[in-house]
């Protein structure tokens, strides 16, 4: 017994004076420690900021920033550093980005990525030392126009960013400016002007095709990829098989449909919502749509008298393959939602026997119905016009 | 004769009882870290000062420290080193820090210094512990020093991290593979094996009285059974 006692007494003050000096060395190399913590972060910040100091990770959360915006630092100055990540040539890029308080780029730096060139690590340098008015002017590199228009882009995202970090007002790029980027990533000889093709075909998983309006070529979109053609539909640009294979696939199915307009006057029991109806080159329908939503049936103090007006393409065994609304003037904030992408898209691939599976708009009952038994024309108007079939 | 005897305790960790070639302790850390002259060179000095340091507290304590439980008061002792040894080096060489990694937490199971605390600080003088741990510790930083210089060289083309011309181009990556270290280390002991002409194993400290474990060792009891 007495021993035992021995032997935790014994362990127990080792452990106690054991403890003490770790203490005691603690306190000497833990401040020391911050202090090198804090260097390692700094020092890839005064890479693209020199003469910064003082860096403070900020709280993205009370700002509403650009998509590209991953983190970003103050600094004493009134300069900012912008970590941002964008979508490159391959994959990811990540960059670095230091502005001075005036506004000016002073440094970009590109951290990680998956580039085909290696010319994207010196691409910032050309944009050291613009500003918001004068980026646009830089030219983007010969044999990477892809890559470096997206450094531009991102640079662009960080301009802004820091004004409204900095408690200015700035136009953040909206769905549709991020959208016009990308397609002019892809396609950059369309010079930024792209107009969306109505799809008649079915198209597997492409979810839409624009066509450059000095007819340089086409743009598929597939999930998250942006995929440029040439006027005939063929591939221009580096994808996988699987992608490859799909678009080209369908691509001249696309490129080639022309619609023929059915004239519906022969067909009395046609529903009142259809407007206006065409026969597709590869056999399938397109129909013009009106919906009667809030506007028309809403309460009388704030109805505009306004349908809704909807584009329809269904294939003969009444599948519908596209859906899209065109003009609308629901409730602003409520009703409106019908011309999101997020509402209309829901109806794409839809047959009759399960097209009521629809999420409706939030407090706009009367809008989804009326879009709703819009749709449900369709069904009937195709076994119309298949029926009578001249 | 005590100067002899003092300047044996010291020098014999460099070669006739070389904690990594002839004890072989320590494998784990001497593959681990050798695959850069740099590495392998600051993990022997962190490990030599720990070993310096333990040797010296344990010797000094032997007597205070109760036969049942010296293993966890060594480990105590030992990690209490290493972890005060870890913050400076965290603070001062913080490129060093980064280099050795999770290894440098791994000093305090390193069995050379638990096997010094063993075999010899716990039974000698503070004295010769300390000569005993500086001769170790430079047994054992030369052991990672050679076997990396082969690693790197011929693995790497680098000499401590400068291009070497020519081998750089002909660089044979086996020898940085986990594989490739422990070619090296058997040669090693080999050509150390031949050079002390084996005579280093036979000692009596390195039986099973020497060992550790030996009180829960059933093969060990045997064996001290049919000694006596």
């Amino acid at each position: 017994m007495k021993n035992h006692i021995k032997n935790v007494l014994s362990l127990a003050l080792i452990c106690a004076v054991v403890a003490l000096l770790l203490a005691i060395t603690n306190s000497i190399a833990a401040p020391i420690i911050k202090e090198q913590e804090e260097a390692a972060v700094s020092s890839g910040l005064v890479e693209v900021l020199p003469n910064g100091e003082g860096f403070e990770a900020l709280d993205l959360s009370e700002f509403t920033l650009p998509e590209t915006v991953e983190e970003a630092y103050s600094e004493k100055n009134g300069g900012y550093v912008i970590k941002l990540r964008t979508a490159g040539y391959g994959s990811d890029l990540i960059l670095m980005c230091g502005i001075d308080k005036d506004g000016t780029v002073k440094g970009v730096k590109y951290v990680s990525g998956n580039e085909t060139l290696g010319v994207e690590v010196t691409y910032g340098d050309n944009l050291v030392n613009t500003t918001s008015d004068t980026i646009d002017a830089v030219e983007t590199v010969a044999g990477a126009t892809k890559t470096s228009a997206a450094f531009k882009n991102a640079v662009k995202d960080a301009l802004n960013s820091a004004v409204i970090l900095g408690g200015g007002s700035v136009d953040i790029r909206d769905e549709a400016t991020i959208l016009n980027d990308n397609l002019s990533i892809a396609l950059p000889s369309a010079e930024g002007k792209f107009t969306e093709i109505f799809i008649t075909e079915e198209v597997g998983n492409i979810s839409a095709v624009y066509k450059a309006d000095n007819n340089t070529g086409f743009v598929f979109v597939i999930g998250e990829n942006f995929v440029a053609a040439d006027v005939n539909g063929d591939i221009t640009a580096e994808f996988g098989e699987a992608i490859k294979n799909e678009i080209s696939a369908v691509a001249p199915k696309i490129i080639n449909s022309t619609m023929t307009e059915i004239d519906l006057s022969g067909f009395a029991d046609m529903p009142s919502h259809i407007q206006k109806a065409y026969k597709t080159s590869g056999g399938n329908y397109v129909f013009d749509l009106r919906a009667a939503g809030y506007g028309i049936n809403g309460d009388k103090y704030t109805r505009s008298n306004e349908y809704i007006e909807i584009k329809v393409s269904v294939t003969p065994a009444g599948k519908i393959i596209v859906c899209k609304t065109t003009a609308q003037k629901e409730s602003e904030g409520i009703g409106d939602a019908c011309a999101n992408l997020e509402f209309y898209s829901q109806f794409n691939g839809k047959e009759e026997a399960n097209y009521g599976e629809i999420d409706a708009i939030a407090g706009a009952t009367i809008t989804t119905n009326g879009y709703k038994s819009a749709i449900s024309s369709v069904f009937t108007a195709i076994k119309i016009l298949e029926g009578g079939a001249r | 004769m005590k100067n002899n005897s003092n300047l044996s305790a010291l020098l014999k960790g460099i070669l006739l009882e070389n904690p990594v070639f002839v004890l072989v302790l320590g494998t784990c850390p001497t593959l681990a870290t050798t695959t850069s002259i740099i590495g392998a060179f600051s993990m022997g000095i962190a490990a030599m000062v720990v070993l310096i340091c333990s040797n010296a507290v344990i010797s000094a304590l032997r007597k205070v420290i109760p036969d049942t439980v010296r293993i966890p008061c060594y480990i105590v002792i030992i990690s209490g080193f290493v972890t005060i040894v870890k913050l400076f080096i965290q603070a001062y060489l913080p490129s060093i820090f980064s280099h050795l990694g999770v290894y440098l937490d791994l000093i305090t199971v390193n069995c050379i210094i638990l096997g010094r605390a063993e075999m010899f600080a716990g039974k000698n003088s503070v004295g010769r512990s300390v000569l005993d741990g500086i001769g170790m510790g430079i047994g054992f930083t030369l052991a990672l020093l050679s076997i990396s210089l082969i690693r790197e060289v011929i693995g790497a083309g680098t000499f401590a991290g400068m291009a070497i011309p020519f081998i750089i181009d002909h660089r044979i990556e086996f020898f940085i593979k986990p594989p490739g270290g422990l070619l090296v280390y058997g040669i090693m002991i080999a050509v150390v094996t031949k050079i002390t002409n084996g005579r280093a194993p036979f000692k009596k400290e390195f039986t099973c009285e020497g060992c550790p474990s030996a009180g829960v060792c059933h093969t060990c009891k045997k064996v001290l059974k049919e000694e006596n």
